[in-house]
């Protein structure tokens, strides 16, 4: 470094008064190597296959970041936003019931009660907190991706699609399947 | 981002480079170290990378099809609007007879299923995830087929969906 720098200072130097003679005999006197000003670089080459190449890129591509997606970006529009809650509510509703509906073709090679009458009978034997609170785990679900749903089908014939509307009509929803979901719990 | 900067200068410096350049990184890294506040965490690290064709290749275009594109997505919308009134008619009159309780438990499981065909498609795409993509959709129609015939013997050996959950409901 130091003697690069050197180099081009003495360059400088001698650029005002330019000296035919050392210029056409520097390189053949081996002074170049202390006056060089384009980077010398001892560099070793290898030979690669495309295959090898190909491997060395899959080989990067595992050490590249992930971008961090659902931690720093509007915490309101990715957590609480309408498309998630409606993803998990319907697959919550839906996975009960395959899992219900297989449980009820098993249950008499494994024993198990699982017709209305005994599903009734044991609900109603529970107490009357557990029956709320189960009740609205069922309520609140059902009425959020109902409403919820009902906004998005809004959303495809593209209306309430501006932004602020867009944010408003979701907690609307938010509160409306919260009420319905009470009322249905506690009051049907 | 803060993280490319940091392990790259990083490993800038660890690799064995000539002394100018070695002093120059280390005193750049010492000075962007100290704006970085986020650790590298890593959420769902790649998985085993695999290099399709060259570099140079043009990346692929998957090709068109209606019938998975736009009339899918007609389809869904249909189902979905038909399952409004669908549900509201239980609330209103109490019950179902047997043939509309059918008709509501059909169009459900068919939503479910093209519900569940989305989830699988947007986390298990073909050229990330080909083999486990392909399980599952086989899965998810084995498990529709068994639904089917489930909330069949539901409805005919018992009462129904909707007065099962009636009954439930206020017991």
């Amino acid at each position: 470094m130091i003697a690069q720098r050197a180099g081009t200072t003495a360059l400088r130097r001698v650029a005002g008064k330019p000296n035919a003679f050392f210029t056409a005999n520097v390189a053949k006197l081996g002074l170049a190597q202390s006056l060089s000003t384009t980077q010398i670089r001892p560099v070793a080459t290898q030979k690669l296959t495309p295959a090898d190449g190909a491997a060395l890129l899959a080989k990067q591509r595992l050490q590249r970041p992930v971008s961090p997606h659902l931690d720093v970006y509007d915490k309101q529009q990715t957590w609480f936003g309408g498309s998630i809650w409606m993803r998990i509510t319907g697959s919550a509703f839906s996975g009960s019931l395959y899992v219900f509906a297989t449980a009820y073709l098993a249950a008499p090679l494994l024993g198990w009660h699982l017709e209305s009458a005994s599903l009734a009978a044991s609900f109603g034997a529970l107490p009357f907190a557990a029956k709320g609170a189960l009740k609205f785990l069922a309520a609140w679900p059902f009425a959020f991706h109902a409403l919820n749903g009902v906004r998005h089908l809004v959303f495809d014939m593209t209306y309430g699609i501006k932004r602020q509307t867009l944010i408003k009509s979701g907690w609307y929803v938010w509160g409306a399947s919260m009420v319905g979901g009470l009322y249905l719990a506690f009051f049907l | 981002m803060a993280s490319i900067a940091r392990s790259s200068l990083l490993r800038q410096v660890a690799s064995a480079r000539p002394a100018f350049q070695q002093q120059n990184v280390i005193a750049n890294a010492a000075r962007a170290t100290a704006f970085h506040t986020t650790a590298r965490r890593d959420l769902l690290p790649p998985l085993p990378q695999h290099v399709e064709g060259t570099v140079n290749d043009a990346a692929p275009v998957p090709e068109t099809s209606p019938s998975h594109g736009s009339y899918h997505w007609t389809f869904d919308r249909l189902v979905a609007g038909s399952l409004i009134p669908l549900t509201v008619v239980p609330f209103a009159a109490g019950s179902l007879n047997p043939t509309l309780d059918a008709f509501l438990c059909a169009t459900i499981l068919i939503h479910s299923h093209t519900g569940f065909q989305n989830i699988i498609i947007d986390y298990l795409p073909k050229y990330r995830t080909p083999r486990a993509r392909k399980i599952f959709m086989w899965g998810l129609n084995a498990a529709t087929a068994v639904v089917g015939l489930a909330l069949y013997e539901f409805e005919t050996t018992d009462v129904g969906i909707t007065e099962t959950i009636k009954r439930v409901w206020t017991a």
